[in-house]
């Protein structure tokens, strides 16, 4: 009998098929010792076989694979391994027909499949994200709002730890249907800070004293070259814009506080030392009935004293 | 410096002070080194220690395995080769002797640091590097700080070459001590963005001694040791 057959059925014929199904009554009677040993057998051999295989794609897969992928993998050969055991062994206890298990496989399928949309997507988001790998465990990523730290990949979410230590959990297809951004994807990245000096200030000194601090810092990399150029003649300063690149798995670039703590210091530090200062915002207010050659003598006096 | 030494061994000069002292029973070991101190107590199982040079890609912390030597551009010649001279920073490792097995203790540099990007953010790797004169003779060198290395260059293209950069694998170097730290490389370029980095096992003259591999006391499984292939260009 094919699910064709199956499906053309009048509703006595169904019935009968019912028969062939051992009552509650019978089945303690019809399933043997033995039966159940082999159940049982069967499911430690599938166990078992999964432990080897697993063990053996570790050894053989781990230099290809990232140990998150290696664990859903592994993980799927196992659940498959004992379910195929179990439709072994299941059989032979009931003693059902072959079609009247895949009747009841695809009906729990379809069950679990209308009652769970949002599980199975999240599941086949989870099988594409292996699939493509846009991070791994580790990698300091920002995806929806959220930045953070990668602690696991799995089958149906992605566990983020923030670096406030906060605890993230983001269903799969959250992620597959949203931009990521991996900090670890490249194994170098740059960033850009902005430092703002007076406009009285040498600005080719700036420069040459921002450019040693570059080329001394350790994890600023010296090949790209950072660069110090002015990018911006703002209101109040003259802005000067720092590009540097460093390791992406260097700890301090799991975000951008931290980098900004260890470098703007020493340039405030060392520009201060060069006599450069760092600007005051700064308005120059002009009164309606004000001479006109006040501007001339005063142009270079602090605001406070063009007030009085 | 570099060598082996038992309970109460005590090494300093202006710059490195080490020290192993067994006070009632209690061994310390302790380290000053630019500055930077280094104290640990030891348990009675460790005998002795080993100090030796180590690959140069340990300090500040462990962020590449490549050691990238930057020197001024030299032109080679198709199928021609040539022997070159070059220092290298060289950092040194503490290890404990516990019957055969090397443990590491320590690490530390009297050389800078530095960083650098060989080939693009994406597909690149993160260097030590590190610049060098070009020498044409073993040159004098502190062998606490720098050591040299013999670089054979084989121009096996087709076109004159223009070096000024090899990029070397430190899970495949070997480093000797004795006079100096020395380690002898080859580096055979394919065309001018294609070359290839190896290490010879064969000590110099003047370097009998083989330096403890920093990777095998870590007990990594070395499946590479074939060199490494260049291919973003030699300058």
């Amino acid at each position: 009998m094919n699910f064709f057959d199956f499906f053309n059925m009048t509703m006595p014929e169904a019935a009968d098929i019912g028969s062939t199904v051992t009552s509650d009554r019978d089945f303690f009677a019809t399933v043997s010792p033995r039966d159940i040993f082999i159940f049982f057998v069967a499911i430690i051999i599938a166990y078992i076989l999964g432990v080897i295989i697993s063990h053996h794609i570790r050894v053989r897969m781990s230099h290809r694979l990232k140990k998150d992928q290696l664990d859903i993998l592994t993980g799927i050969i196992r659940v498959v391994l004992i379910i195929i055991a179990i439709g072994i062994s299941i059989p032979g206890i009931l003693d059902l027909s072959v079609t009247i298990i895949l009747i009841a496989l695809v009906a729990v399928i379809a069950i679990i499949g209308v009652s769970s949309q949002k599980v199975i997507s999240n599941m086949v988001a989870g099988l594409a994200l292996l699939y493509e790998s846009p991070f791994a465990t580790g990698d300091f990523i920002s995806t929806g709002g959220v930045s953070g730290t990668v602690v696991s990949v799995r089958l149906f979410s992605v566990r983020i730890r923030t670096t406030d230590g906060i605890y993230v959990h983001i269903p799969n297809d959250q992620i597959y249907s949203t931009t990521v951004s991996n900090c670890h994807a490249n194994v170098a990245r740059r960033y850009v800070y902005s430092v703002g000096i007076r406009y009285q200030d040498d600005v080719k000194k700036a420069v040459v004293i921002i450019g040693k601090i570059l080329e001394e810092y350790t994890f600023i990399l010296k090949n790209p070259a950072p660069s110090v150029f002015v990018s911006d003649i703002s209101a109040d300063s003259v802005i000067l814009t720092i590009r540097a690149w460093f390791p992406s798995n260097w700890k301090l670039t799991r975000d951008d506080i931290s980098l900004s703590t260890e470098i703007l210091p020493q340039i405030k530090e060392a520009l201060e030392a060069a006599g450069i200062e760092m600007p005051y915002a700064q308005r120059v207010v002009w009164f309606a009935n004000q001479p006109t050659h006040f501007a001339d003598t005063t142009s270079r006096q602090p605001s406070e004293s063009r007030l009085k | 410096m570099f060598g082996r030494y038992e309970l109460g061994f005590s090494y300093a000069d202006p710059e490195i002070r080490i020290q192993l002292t067994d006070n009632e029973g209690r061994v310390k070991y302790e380290r000053e080194c630019a500055g930077k101190t280094e104290s640990r107590y030891l348990g009675r199982t460790f005998s002795a220690i080993h100090v030796h040079p180590v690959e140069p890609v340990n300090l500040p912390e462990a962020l590449t395995n490549f050691l990238e030597l930057s020197f001024p551009p030299l032109l080679l010649s198709p199928g021609s080769s040539q022997i070159i001279y070059l220092k290298f920073p060289v950092e040194t490792g503490v290890f404990l002797e516990s019957g055969e097995k090397r443990d590491l203790l320590d690490i530390f540099s009297l050389a800078p640091v530095k960083f650098s990007l060989y080939g693009s953010p994406s597909s690149g790797v993160i260097t030590r590097w590190y610049y060098s004169d070009l020498y044409m003779d073993i040159p004098v060198t502190d062998k606490r700080r720098e050591g040299v290395m013999t670089l054979l260059l084989k121009n096996s293209g087709t076109e004159t070459a223009t070096i000024s950069r090899a990029v070397f694998d430190g899970a495949s170097m070997c480093i000797f001590y004795g006079e100096r730290v020395a380690m002898t490389a080859t580096m055979e370029i394919h065309s001018p963005s294609i070359a290839h980095t190896t290490f010879s096992d064969t000590a110099p003259a003047d370097c009998p001694n083989r330096a403890i591999d920093l990777y095998l006391s870590r007990a990594f499984s070395i499946t590479t040791g074939k060199g490494y292939f260049m291919e973003a260009g030699t300058i």
